[in-house]
């Protein structure tokens, strides 16, 4: 079974960390150094979070349709992209096995990876305050 | 930072929670095969065939007794391409799609380095299934069934008969092109990909000059040494990396100081080339594909430039990586305890009888070239798969030690 039972449980958790991300003002100038704007289309449940990492300017992240029109695209199943911010998925595995897509200058996004591994924790925090520690049990 | 997670550094030894292994290209080799291509390439399903090379190679002749063995075996040649340069490009590869549409072509026949297969092998993806040839950047995104998880469709029969020893590419799921807009080397990889067959003749390395046959040597030995470190290693890839080294060990020096004397050397060179081919590469690749995007340096030397470095620095990076490259430097009889410098050294010096240049500043590249090389090393995939996790900062000074 889905971890997640709509969209709106996606944006509450996935899209939440995301909208933290882009006000964090240690994290957020590394992230925009990738100089684009990358949509993940998620799956079961469908949803969509576009994220725009452009140096200099103000970070943007749309739930749904956006009028931004992302450079690369990244889709995977929502479980994945949890597993993912919970620090249990393989990159390289994931893209190997299909169970990640991107599409797009991959390698602007593949540079962000090492950057990551410090928003694992906050995710777990996130998760737990608010009131979803059913989620932190995934595996 | 969260202990444990699936970013962390991954165990080079024991048994993987996942690794896959194909290998689905049909592999021929030995003497005299070339007049056998039509015959050989028949039983792949290919009836009108789009030869791909390059200018140096039709020089040479080989490319006329390749259309010769074709027709010996009953296929027809639907027309030659011999436009693709030493680093092709996405508008190469688009011009070589139209022109095999254009001859009515059902198949592809490679003959040449890493370069001219490479086209071939996009240029056949966008000649079945259309689109640009930017638009097939990606791994594993070739279009499948079962909205795009299933199997992956096939493309039109595609065969390789490599003139140059190194690349692998015509065992391999991959290809580099590069786009000249973006500056960056646009890397694709599928199942796809893997030609059909591959044609090992040293017959096709005959007249190789001395420096490309070590340049794609190196690139070889590149190959099989990340491959053995990578932490996408596995038990099919390692036996097929350490026998590679051994086969480069007693054939490299051979095949470009003896060239057209030593046939025997030359073979067994094409062999190691197809054993040590892998995607799973490091950080000599991703310092290298930015050298070539950016600088134009050939693939083969920025690899032998890079290789002593990205070895010194991750053997420091911990006992089980230097245990890797310890059994690598076995093979070459190195046996100092600290294997990083003295496998580097062996390497260097290897590299210099080679004939290559040892320092970037030889080729072309500027110190103040090194901000724009660390970008793009660190947005290239392998830099994923490094044995030691690298950042911005230990690129720096890789590349500066390679100045």
């Amino acid at each position: 079974m889905a971890y997640f039972k709509d969209a709106d449980e996606v944006y509450a958790t996935i899209g939440k960390l995301f909208e933290d991300l882009a006000e964090d003002d240690e994290l957020a100038p590394k992230f925009q150094k990738a100089n684009t704007i990358v949509q993940y289309q998620y799956r079961e449940p469908q949803s969509q979070i576009t994220v725009k990492l452009i140096e200099g300017e103000d970070g943007q992240v749309d739930f749904g349709d956006t009028p931004m029109e992302p450079e690369v695209v990244m889709s995977m199943d929502a479980d994945t992209a949890h597993r993912f911010w919970l620090g249990k998925v393989n990159v390289t595995v994931a893209l190997a096995r299909g169970q990640m897509k991107a599409k797009g200058p991959v390698a602007k996004i593949l540079k962000l990876v090492p950057l990551v591994k410090p928003v694992f924790p906050r995710y777990r925090q996130l998760l737990e305050d608010s009131g979803r520690r059913d989620l932190l049990e995934a595996s | 930072m969260e202990a444990g997670s699936a970013l962390d550094a991954a165990p080079l030894r024991g048994f993987k929670d996942f690794y896959q292994y194909a290998s689905t290209t049909r592999v021929i080799a030995g003497r005299d095969l070339l007049d056998s291509a039509g015959f050989e390439f028949k039983k792949e399903g290919a009836r009108r065939v789009f030869l791909v090379t390059d200018e140096v190679i039709r020089g040479t002749g080989l490319v006329e007794r390749v259309e010769a063995g074709v027709t010996d075996g009953g296929l027809e040649v639907a027309g030659v391409f011999d436009q693709v340069p030493q680093d092709s490009s996405t508008a190469v590869v688009e011009r070589c799609a139209a022109a095999a549409k254009e001859a009515g072509a059902d198949s592809f026949l490679a003959v040449g380095g890493g370069s001219v297969m490479d086209t071939a092998k996009v240029a056949d993806a966008v000649f079945t299934h259309g689109g640009g040839a930017a638009e097939q950047e990606g791994f594993f995104l070739m279009p499948r069934d079962d909205d795009g998880m299933g199997k992956p469709f096939d493309i039109a029969p595609l065969a390789c008969i490599p003139t140059t020893a190194g690349t692998g590419s015509e065992v391999s799921m991959a290809a580099v092109i590069k786009d000249p807009e973006r500056k960056v080397k646009l890397e694709i990889a599928d199942f796809p990909l893997f030609p059909r067959l591959a044609i090992l003749d040293p017959e096709s390395t005959r007249t190789l000059p001395a420096k490309i046959a070590a340049a794609t040597g190196m690139d070889a030995m590149t190959h099989a040494i990340e491959g053995y470190v990578s932490t996408d290693w596995s038990p099919h890839q390692d036996a097929r990396s350490l026998h590679a080294l051994r086969m480069i060990r007693g054939n490299l020096e051979r095949a470009v100081e003896r060239g057209e004397q030593d046939e025997e050397a030359r073979g067994n060179m094409l062999i190691a080339a197809n054993l040590a081919i892998t995607i799973a590469l490091g950080s000599v690749h991703a310092m290298s594909h930015p050298a070539g995007a950016q600088f134009g340096v050939p693939h083969g030397v920025a690899n032998a430039i890079h290789l002593p470095h990205v070895i010194e620095h991750n053997a420091g990076g911990g006992s089980d990586i230097a245990d890797r490259y310890r059994d690598i430097a076995d093979v070459f009889d190195v046996s100092e305890p600290e294997v990083g410098p003295a496998l580097a050294a062996y390497l260097t010096e290897l590299i210099a009888r080679l004939g290559l240049p040892t320092r970037l500043s030889e080729v072309g590249v500027p110190e103040e070239g090194i901000p724009a090389l660390v970008e793009g090393a660190m947005g290239d995939g392998t830099t994923l798969l490094n044995p030691r996790e690298m950042g911005e900062d230990e690129y720096a000074e890789l590349y500066r030690r390679a100045m």
